[in-house]
């Protein structure tokens, strides 16, 4: 059974006098342990896919299904939660806060879950992705693929199903983008999740389990 | 850092504490201006408590007190016998001193002369407080004179004084009155000194406080005048009081006024940081959102940075008050320990009060929008 799963997604959305679909009935589907790349131009609705998949948007019409029950109609406070426990994200420009320490980063999405203390496991992570001897340092005293690893590890400190990566090697060069999707590829075996990414990044190919191509808000076979 | 540590049980106010931090000079500015309003309405607060308590103190017991004088439609040269049984049976408890009075001159041994004012009265203790010698509830023999005529004179406790031809020992020595109306040289004598005259000059009644006083006042009033007519003429210094203090209510009131003003000046540049910085924020609260933080909780983050601002600008407001409050003290009063009187430190604690009250208030605002921000486009930015 797929972790997540977008059945005939449209969304439309009113820009000024006129409406604009982003995605025209898109299907698509990741599973554990697997790593799917969403690749297209600018504008071919992308990003909005990944809201989708991400719970942070609603679709106009479509079916949104994380492990296989149906949360299209969920209320904000119910995707919250469900963002909480299955969902991590990773982001082109990192988001990590600037006053927190790399270890606090990472406990951030638990940090309001008073009844388990997630420090043990976000010093694990942030050892596992290499900064092991900079759990202190502030964003602002790490280079941009240390942030990035800093932001994986936040990504995975809930246990989550599916990581969502957003343009994760936008920012980097091509050196530290290859280093950055090694540590994911290591990562979807070690956590057993399914990762989807989106970008325009190529060298994503050959790290990737399978490639869904979105042109103008479809899926092209 | 074992602040930070302490609220590390409490992720919101951590949160909150953290993101102060991060922009000092800001923070520090709106605090500022919490401390601002804080000292305005505290500081004039203690400012009216001091005035009161001077005026009040400077009335001394004279607001307890009526006095009563023959009206102009009296009939008689003086209060009578009948008049004076009258009000003791409408003063209740107070303790009522019917007064004959006159003017004489006393001759020390070597030939110092004072003019003194000569009081006859029988309850001296309910009217006089005696720095030395006895104080008799019923004076019957012997006279009380202030203190400072027996110094000018060389009087001491036990010689004899004159006053029309008889000799009267000195039993004990008197300040002088305080308040208006008393003070200045005064020998007080049994009524028996003053025996050939027979009405007497004023009746003064001794009430528990200004209320009561000003209810035997009326009760007086009631009895013995009607229509126009004023038989007796009734003064009661409550009423003086009651305008006194009701003016300095007023004086206050407007003065608590002023001060709030400018804490609600304060309150709209919290409102304006607070909308600013979650602005600015905006794509961190989005994330913090799409990453699974709950709207509450946001919400209640940035509620903790308002707090905190007014709870700081609040402490620090209260402590310059309180410096305030001393000086004003010392300089009203000459007391400075006087401030920490129920009375003044009751401003403290509301101007700390409204300090976190309005700075909430103002934060409710923006921790509503950016906890309610849909977290796609508080992400694009």
């Amino acid at each position: 059974m797929s972790v997540i799963e977008l059945e005939g997604v449209v969304k439309r959305y009113q820009s000024g006098e006129e409406v604009i679909e982003a995605l025209k009935g898109v299907d698509f589907h990741a599973d554990r342990g697997e790593m799917v790349t969403v690749i297209g131009p600018s504008g071919s609705g992308k990003s909005t896919m990944l809201n989708m998949i991400g719970l942070l948007d609603t679709p106009t019409e479509g079916t949104v299904r994380l492990d296989g029950r149906d949360v299209t109609n969920f209320t904000e406070d119910e995707l919250t939660e469900e963002r909480r426990s299955t969902i991590g994200f990773v982001f082109q420009a990192f988001h990590l806060l600037p006053m927190l320490t790399a270890t606090e980063n990472v406990e951030l999405p638990s940090m309001w879950d008073t009844k388990r203390d997630r420090h043990d496991r976000a010093v694990d992570l942030l050892q596992r992705v290499g900064l092991g001897d900079r759990l202190s340092h502030t964003p602002s005293q790490l280079s941009g693929g240390q942030q990035q690893r800093v932001a994986i590890a936040r990504a995975l400190i809930n246990e989550p199903e599916i990581l969502l990566a957003d343009e994760p090697t936008g920012n980097l060069d091509q050196d530290t983008g290859r280093t950055i999707l090694e540590e994911l590829t290591r990562l979807k075996e070690e956590e057993n999740i399914a990762i989807v990414a989106v970008t325009h990044d190529e060298q994503f190919v050959e790290y990737t389990d399978r490639v869904v191509r979105l042109v103008d808000g479809e899926v092209q076979s | 850092m074992s602040i930070t540590s302490a609220l590390w049980r409490f992720p919101s106010v951590q949160m909150a504490w953290r993101n102060l931090g991060r922009n000092r000079i800001r923070t520090a500015l709106a605090t500022l201006g919490i401390v601002i309003g804080v000292v305005a309405i505290a500081s004039l607060g203690i400012a009216g408590v001091a005035l009161q308590q001077q005026a009040t103190a400077n009335l001394g017991t004279l607001a307890d007190e009526v006095t009563v004088t023959a009206g102009e439609d009296s009939t008689t040269e003086g209060v009578t016998e009948e008049q004076v049984e009258e009000i003791r049976g409408l003063a209740g408890d107070a303790a009522v001193v019917p007064k004959k009075s006159n003017r004489t001159t006393l001759t020390s041994r070597d030939g110092q002369e004072a003019r003194v004012s000569v009081t006859a009265l029988t309850e001296a203790s309910a009217l006089y407080d005696v720095s030395a010698g006895d104080n008799p509830d019923r004076l019957q023999s012997g006279a009380l004179l202030t203190n400072s005529t027996a110094t000018q004179l060389g009087f001491e406790l036990g010689d004899p004084v004159e006053y029309d031809g008889r000799l009267y020992r000195i039993r004990g020595l008197i300040e002088s009155q305080s308040g208006f109306g008393g003070g200045g040289n005064e020998l007080v004598l049994p009524l028996s000194a003053l025996a050939e005259q027979q009405y007497y000059d004023s009746v003064t009644i001794v009430a528990a406080d200004g209320q009561e006083a000003q209810r035997i006042a009326d009760a007086i009033e009631a009895r013995v005048n009607e229509d126009d007519e004023e038989v007796l003429s009734v003064t009661s210094f409550a009423s003086v009081q009651e305008n006194i203090d009701s003016f300095l209510n007023t004086l206050n009131l407007a003065l608590l006024g002023i001060g709030s003003i400018s804490l609600v000046v304060a309150s709209v540049a919290i409102l304006n940081v607070m909308l600013m910085s979650t602005i600015e924020r905006r794509g961190e609260i989005g994330v913090l959102r799409a990453v699974g933080i709950r709207r509450g909780e946001v919400l209640r983050m940035i509620l903790a940075e308002a707090a905190f601002l007014g709870v700081i600008g609040g402490v620090v407001g209260a402590a310059v008050s309180f410096a305030v409050g001393l000086v004003v003290f010392q300089v009203l009063a000459g007391d400075p320990t006087l401030v920490f009187g129920w009375e003044s430190i009751r401003y403290l604690l509301i101007g700390f009060g409204f300090a976190v009250f309005a700075s909430v208030l103002s934060g409710l605002y923006p921790a509503w929008k950016a906890a309610n921000d849909p977290p796609v486009e508080a992400l694009r930015g």
